[in-house]
Order: structure tokens, then sequence, then C-alpha cells
């Protein structure tokens, strides 16, 4: 247990280190100063077109090391990271990046986790439902429909939701987080207010996540069904329920889980184009503006904290595993 | 091998997703390709035409915020799109190929980067990552995106073909062309290469997935070129220009058409492809109906039978065609007999034990007979009906007990379900005293009950799989080849604990199996499956003494006896394949009686000495067969020989 939990740790230290070394250093080699274009954008939006941009952008360099050589930078790469101390904006001084992360990562959550786990349990439902002999006809016919739906990139989806329930039926706020308007409190009108306006990006994720958990929740039961144990299930009488869920489902919900863990690991950085698309207040959208205004600290910070989320989240399906799945221990 | 080739080729043929996946791509590869030369390339230009129009006659798309024709501007941007996919894809195969076959071929060190590999890129994001690399350029290249994509898509393709290779290499064929002499580089390309198309195609469509994706998203978020249209990009304009709260359908709608349109052909390409290299056998959904005896006139069970099997017939249905697994079997099993069921694999065992349970699947459908059980027949009763027969009155131990049981729940679980679907809800303590009972009748100690299935021997499991067979003690027990994953030593032991359980339950026991000495030791009465055919029953003592079937001849000559004087003796050629059976009797190639008219005619059953039960032409007008002549026939025995290595 031990041993294994040891060799799980260490194995997440190489691939976190690798990852982040990668994060490091492959935007460096590619040639470009992002300070100097981040400063020329910023003096263009406060329409000072005459300011000596080299010296302000030597001043940034030494106030954040970036003159120093590379394995300095790299160390003290290393020393923010595990200080969680990413910098500061270089478009909105003073705020840190890590406020502005802090900020936006509530939003994400919030209205991700609600729509991933919505799509897992009706897709993986469907799934299972589709794969069972017995269940009706005409859930057959889905299929095609649901592979239509899992094949097209789900932000397109969005487009057309706003388009539908935004402009032409005017039900739904077409974008944001909340209203402009709105005083954030802790009542009711509040709750209801974000409600609203996560439904339609919400809907987008989950249209598409039923599909694809469907699809592989369907393939993952028709081996299910074809196994020993299924046939002597029934030889034993028990009724078409139980043989369906606790023989069937039980069994092939395994493999969906982990995918399910994965996509939580996922949910920072699989908003992003959802969220630039609805101006959704995320970590998705800080990203997208960041982009817009080559606010390149904010870029670096969002990018590692998504690597460390989707790293953690690896390492956690490895240690619950043997939880849902009896058969793998720590021991072995 | 031949035939499963033909198969494999007929299931490709009739792939819809693969034909409609490359129709799609290649009308959008085809627009790709002619496109852009049958429009005019300057409308396509920002402000060369008044912008914010809805489509006309003129502007049949309409035009953009920017002055662009919209229609051009779609055909112009699909090109660069498609071609992000091809750089991305056949970057990805190349490196995926050659590192996949050094792992494959030399394993090592090229393993382990592999893997490192792929669990690093599932921590980082592919389009995160790309958005640092990207954000840092000053005139975002899309192709080195492209080209970076193909990078981090590689391990992919690199697992795929090293496993590819690693199976082939252990295929027969591989290891028969190295015996002739062909070096690693010779089978590498004239054995193994052809194999790994179809997976490389695979590999090349995610990775060309992926990276119009990746890009795709890029542009959507701002980093594409603003100069050269893309359909990425022109989601981008829309999106800056508001065209979606401003409605401008025109301009939005077609770009994300063409996306879905190659999106969607890309996904069903792949899908086709996977059907391709994991072809499964074609399942017809609408089951057809199960023939119903309507005439309860034939519901008149013999007096004193436990279970009797009339007519049955179970076919299969094989893209290659029906195939007759059980053919019109019928046979009368006494209460508390131990009757033994003989024959090879491809006999029609399995399937027929199945049958009597009705727990045929599909590909498998019971196509006629009845199966009697207390006046009833089960493969008319109502469903319900039947699931309170089964474990209580009759009751199926089943082959390969390893994966009979559950492997996720608790042993004990799996003895509760069955006690309250039949007995209801009972009291705690009386259900772990049934349960400690029953797995103390079998020699296993009640701690088991809380253990997992994976915890337990494979001669254990069969046990468990006993037990819960027997827990409600059933009057008919079928034993599908109780022992035939277990090692001699245990199979004696489970074969023991059998005995000793139908002693106490005096329960009539089916025991199937392929080992004529184990069913002999146990079995009362045995009967002789011949490719799904009966073709001979009686008792065991006399059907040992004076076999009526050649076959039954045979099998008895291949056993070896206590003495060990006599020689053994095999049984020429091999089982015949149920698609091909030959015409008349279908043992007559096999047979060393063989007359013309076994070629022709199926000999019926009939009883030529009282209690006894054969299906061959010699009779009647004898009471056993002439004597037979062995004469070891090596050519045959040789081709034997050669025959299996080519089949294995």
């Amino acid at each position: 247990m031990l041993r294994y939990l040891g060799q799980r740790l260490l194995q997440y230290f190489l691939i976190i280190f690798i990852a982040n070394s990668l994060t490091f250093l492959l935007p460096r080699i590619i040639p470009g100063d992002p300070i100097q274009e981040a400063l020329q954008v910023k003096a263009a939006a406060a329409g000072r077109q005459n300011v000596d941009i080299q010296a302000w952008v030597k001043t940034y360099n030494e106030k954040f090391g970036l003159d120093q050589p590379l394995w300095r930078q790299y160390l003290n790469y290393w020393g923010d990271m595990l200080r969680f101390d990413f910098g500061y904006s270089l478009f909105d001084y003073p705020a840190t990046v890590m406020s502005k992360i802090s900020a936006a990562i509530p939003w994400t959550i919030g209205f991700m986790s609600v729509a991933i786990l919505l799509a897992f349990l009706v897709g993986s439902a469907l799934g299972a439902l589709l794969a069972w002999p017995n269940s009706p006809r005409f859930l057959q016919g889905l299929v095609p429909l649901l592979m239509v739906i899992s094949a097209i990139p789900f932000y397109l989806f969005g487009m057309a939701l706003i388009w539908i329930f935004g402009v032409q039926l005017r039900w739904l706020p077409t974008g944001g987080g909340a209203d402009p308007t709105l005083i954030m409190r802790w009542d009711l009108k509040t709750l209801v207010n974000i409600v609203q306006h996560a439904i339609l990006p919400a809907s987008a994720l989950v249209l598409f996540g039923i599909g694809s958990w469907a699809l592989s929740m369907r393939a993952t039961m028709v081996t299910v069904l074809g196994e020993d144990y299924i046939t002597f299930a029934q030889a034993k009488g028990l009724p078409e329920r139980l043989v369906f869920l606790r023989y069937g489902v039980r069994n092939a919900l395994l493999p969906q889980v982990t995918g399910l863990a994965i996509s939580f690991g996922l949910i920072l950085g699989s908003g992003v184009l959802i969220e630039s698309i609805f101006n959704y207040p995320g970590i998705g959208n800080l990203i997208y503006s960041a982009i817009n205004s080559k606010d390149y600290f904010v870029i670096n910070g969002t990018v590692s904290i998504m690597v460390l989320c989707a790293s953690t989240a690896l390492l956690i399906v490895d240690l619950i595993y043997p939880l849902i799945d009896p058969r793998i221990r720590y021991g072995r | 091998m031949a035939s499963s080739q033909v198969s494999r080729l007929r299931s490709t043929r009739l792939n819809p997703s693969l034909i409609f996946g490359a129709a799609l791509i290649g009308f959008m590869v085809l627009v790709a390709v002619i496109g852009p030369s049958l429009v005019n390339e300057k409308l396509a230009r920002v402000g060369a035409v008044e912008p914010n129009l809805p489509p006309s006659a003129e502007y049949t798309f309409g035009t953009d915020s920017q002055g662009r024709e919209v229609f051009t501007t779609l055909i112009l941007a699909v090109p660069p799109t498609l071609r992000i996919g091809l750089i991305a894809g056949v970057i990805s195969v190349i490196l995926g190929l050659v590192l996949g076959l050094i792992a494959g071929f030399f394993g090592g060190w090229a393993d382990w980067v592999i893997r490192t590999f792929s669990d690093v890129l599932m921590a980082v994001p592919a389009l995160a990552f790309m958005i640092l690399i990207v954000a840092r350029m000053q005139r975002p290249d899309i192709t080195v995106v492209a080209v970076v994509v193909g990078f981090l898509t590689w391990p992919g393709t690199a697992r795929g073909i090293r496993s590819m290779v690693l199976s082939i290499r252990e295929r027969s064929y591989t290891a028969i062309a190295r015996a002739n002499g062909e070096s690693e580089v010779e089978v590498l390309f004239r054995e193994i290469m052809p194999n790994l198309l179809p997976i490389m195609l695979a590999s090349f469509i995610g990775a060309v997935t992926m990276g119009i994706y990746t890009v795709m998203g890029l542009e959507v978020l701002g980093l594409g070129s603003n100069v050269i249209p893309s359909l990425g990009m022109m989601i981008f304009w829309s999106q800056r220009f508001s065209a979606v709260l401003r409605g401008m359908y025109w301009w939005w709608g077609p770009p994300i058409i063409a996306i879905a349109l190659i999106f969607i052909g890309l996904y069903f390409l792949s899908f086709g492809l996977d059907r391709f290299i994991n072809p499964a056998i074609p399942v017809r959904r609408s089951r057809p109906r199960q023939p119903r005896n309507r005439s309860p006139v034939s519901v008149s069970a013999a007096p004193n039978a436990a279970l009797e099997v009339k007519n049955l017939s179970v076919i299969y249905e094989t893209p290659a065609g029906v195939v007759k697994a059980v053919d019109d079997v019928s046979f009368t099993l006494g209460p508390g007999e131990r009757m033994g069921l003989i024959g090879e694999s491809g006999s029609g065992k399995t399937t027929m034990a199945t049958a009597i349970m009705r727990l045929s699947r599909p590909p498998a459908y019971i196509v006629g007979g009845q199966v009697l059980l207390g006046g009833q027949d089960l493969l008319n009763l109502p469903d319900r009906e039947l699931s309170r027969l089964r474990l209580k009155e009759i009751a199926l131990m089943p082959q390969a007990a390893m994966n009979s049981l559950n492997p996720v729940v608790r042993i004990g679980a799996q003895f509760e379900d069955a006690i309250a679907t039949h007995l209801g809800r009972l009291p705690r303590k009386q259900v772990d005293d049934m349960i400690t009972q029953a797995l103390t009748k079998v020699g296993l100690k009640r701690e088991m009950a809380r253990r997992f299935p994976h915890q337990l021997s494979g001669g254990m499991k069969q046990r468990v799989a006993m037990a819960i067979a027997t827990l409600l003690h059933p009057k008919v027990i079928i034993a599908d080849e109780p022992t035939s994953a277990l090692d001699v030593v245990v199979q004696q032991q489970v074969m023991h604990t059998l005995g000793r359980l139908q002693e106490e339950l005096g329960a009539a026991v089916l025991l199937i199996g392929h080992d004529m000495g184990l069913i002999t030791q146990f079995a009362d009465s045995v009967g002789v499956l011949y490719a799904g055919k009966l073709v001979e029953r009686g008792n065991v003592q006399e059907v040992l003494d004076n076999p009526l079937h050649p076959y039954t001849r045979m099998l008895i000559d291949s056993l070896p006896t206590l003495d060990g004087k006599r020689a053994l003796v095999g049984i020429p050629g091999l089982p015949p394949e149920l698609l091909k059976l030959p015409a008349g009797c279908a043992f007559h190639p096999r047979c060393p009686f063989a007359m013309d008219r076994c070629r022709v005619e199926t000999p019926a059953a009939q009883s030529p000495l009282a209690g006894r039960q054969v299906a061959c032409h010699l009779y009647p007008g004898r009471d056993g067969l002439p004597p037979l002549e062995v004469q070891i026939d090596t050519g045959s025995q040789a081709a034997l020989a050669v025959d299996k290595q080519a089949g294995a």
C-alpha cells in the first residue's frame, strides 16, 4: 500500500515536473518578446503613442527577472510555482495573476461541474439502455444522432443556442455570468440570475457530453453483457432489472468513472472556448482576454494552474480506482 | 483463416459508417481542391463589398461586417483548414510509426518514452499548451501549430502500432515466415506492414481531427492569422462583430455547417475504420420471434421424467450463413439420473446447455423443439415464470466458472440476490445459514462469502458456482463442462463434490463435456453428440461394452486403458465445419463403415437394442458394430498435423 502510494506519487511528481518544464521552456524557444508586445498594446489602449517603450520594457524585464540567464529564470519559475505566485498582470497592473485566477475559478467550476455531472449521468444511463437488448426499439434510432452530436465541436452548439434561445426567443441571457446591474448577495435572486446565465453554456456542454458518454458507455456495456457472469445471473433467475443494474451497469461503470475523473481534471481547460463564446467570467474568458491584451503572465499562470489541476486529477483517479474496482489493490 | 478473411472483407464493404464518412470528407476535399478556382478571390478581401448585407441573388450567403462576401470566404477557408489537419496527421503518423515500430521490436526504453510522454500529455491540455506557445508569436503561424500538434499526438499512434506489432509477431504466420528463413526486416515489410495499414489510417484520422480541432480552437480565441481566411477565423470574426447577437445568421451559420460536416465525416470515418480493425459479428437487431408450439397436445411429458428434451434445434446466424448448431435433439432425463453428454468442441454441447435453460443469445436462436420440466415447456413459458423456475427447479453450473461470478460484488451477495429473488425477504440469520450451508457442502469455509471472486482460486470459484447452483435444491442440474479450466487434481475433487451433491439432493444431472473418461466415471447413462446431432444414447456400461455408433467406438478407443496394453487410436480427420456440413450422415467422411447411402441420406434415430438409441444406417439388422480394422494411415496423420498448423 505504502509502496504503491510512493510509486504513484513519484510518477506524479515526474509528470508535473516534465509538464511544467515544458510550459516554461517551449514558449521561450519561440521568438518574440511578450513584454514589449504587451506594453505596446497597453500604451495603445491608453492612447499614449510617444512613450519610450524600450525604457519601459527594460524596467519591466528587470522587475520580473526576465533579463537574467535562462537557468535563473527556470529556478525562479519553480519557486513561483510552489508559492502559487505567477506575478502581476501586465495589462492590469497591479492586480496579481493569482487574484485574477481566484476570481475566475468559482465561475468555471460552478457551471462546468454541474454540466459535466449532468452529462455523465444522463449519457451513461442512455448508453446502458442502448446496449440492453430489451430496451425500447426507438432508442436505437438515437445512435447516429448521438454520433453526430459528439463529433461536432461543442462550442459551436453554443452559438446556435444563443441564436435560438437568446436572440430569437429571448428566453435566456445571451452571455455573461450574471446581470451587470446585479448586486451579488447570498440570496435567491442572485442565485436565479446566475443559474439563468449558466443554462445556455452548460446546455451546449451537456448536449455534447451526453453524446460521448452514451457512446462510450454503450460500447463498454456491450462487452460486459457478453460476459459469463451475465449468463449465470440470468440462469439464477434474477429479475431483469437486477441483472441490468448490479451485473451490467455496475461493471460497465468502472471505466466511465475514470473518464469522469479525467473530465474533472480538465475542467479548467475544457471550458475555454465555450466561455469565450458566452463571455462567461471564468478561467476561459480570462485566458481569452489575456490573449487579446497580450497579457503573457496571466496566460502563463492560467496554463500552469490547468496543468496542476489535470495532473492532480490523474493522481486522484489512480488512488481512488481500487475503491471502486475491488480487483485492483494497492499492494500489487 | 481464409474464411475469416472473406467475412472481414464482407463486413467492411457493408460498413455504412465508413462510406458515409468517406463521402463527407471526399466532398469537403473536393470543395478544397476545385472550389478556390471557381470563385473570385477578390470578394474575400476586407472591404471588397458593401458590409452587413443579407443573402441575395448577387451575394449568395450575404456579406460580413468587414466587407467580405461570405460564400467566397467560406470556399477559400476550407483548404487552409484541411491542410492543417493533413500536416498534423502526416507528422503524427510518421513519428508514431517509427517509434511504435521501435518499441514493438525492441521494447525497453522506447516503451518507457512512449508511456511517460503520453502521461505527460494527459496532464497538459493540448489547447492550453498551444495557447502558451502561439501567444508568444509575433504573428501567429498556424502551420507551426499544426506541426506541434503532430508532435503532440504521436503517442496514441505509437501505442496502437506497438501493440499491433507485438500481436502480429506472436501470430503463427509470422513465426512460420521466420522459420522459413526470412530476416526480421523481411518479416517486418512482408508480414507486418500490410497489417499496420488500417491502424495507421485510423491514427492518421485521429491526428487530423485533433489538429483541426486544436487549430480551430486557437483561431476562435483569436490566435489565428488575420490575413488568410480559415473556418476558425470566420467564427472568430463573426464573434468579434457579435454576428450572433445582431442576427447575421448568414455570417456565422455557413462556417459552422462546414466545420460540422468535416468533423462528422472524420468521426464516421474513424468509427468505420475501427469496425474494420476489430470486426464484430453483426448481430441482427430484430430478434426473430421464437417459434412457439401453440398446440398444447404435445405437452405430454413422459411419466417419470425429470427433464425431457424434444426435437430441440438451435441455429447461429453468421455473416457467412445460417448454421445448425443443435439439430433435432431429443432425450429424456430420469429423476436422479446422471447423464453424460459427450462431444468434440463445436459439436453443440454448450449451445444445447444454454438452449435448455433458454439462455441462448444472438447470434444463437432456438428455432424449434420443447424442453419439458414438470409438465411445463420451458421454451414456451412467459419470461417471468421461466425466471421463477431457474435455479429453483433447474440450475446451470456454468462452463468457465472463472468468469461466472460478478467481479465487483462479494461472493455472499451473489448468493443473497438469488435467495431474495426466489424466497423473498428472509431474516438475516436464515440467509447467512443458507449461505454457510451451501458453502460447506462444496467444501468451502463460510468466510469465503466476504471475499471477492478474484481472491479465490479457479477451483474455489468453480465450487462457489456449484454452491450457487445447488443452493435451492433444484431437481435438474445442467453442468456444462464444470471442470474444463481446472487442472487434473482439482478436476477430480470438483467431480467428487458434484457426485456427492447429486446424491444428497437426488437431482438429475446432465453433465456436458468432451472428456469421455471423466464422464463415464460419473454418469449412469451417456449421449454422444456429433455436429449438433445426438448419435448415440444408452447406459454407460452397455455403451462402453458395445458401442453402436462408429463414432462412439472411436471415442472409446481413444481412451487410455488402465493396463495400458492397447495402443491409443485417434480419430482421423477434423470435426466438421458446421457451415459446410457434408450431405447425408455428417460423420461419413471420417467413418470406416461409410456406405453410399450414408453420403445421401441422414440417418434417423432408432433403437436396435432395448434401452439403446443410435442414428446410423448400419442398423437395424445387427446388434453391434462390425469388427473394425485399424489402419494407421500415416498420410492422413501428417495431413492432420499440417491442417492444425495452418488453422492455428
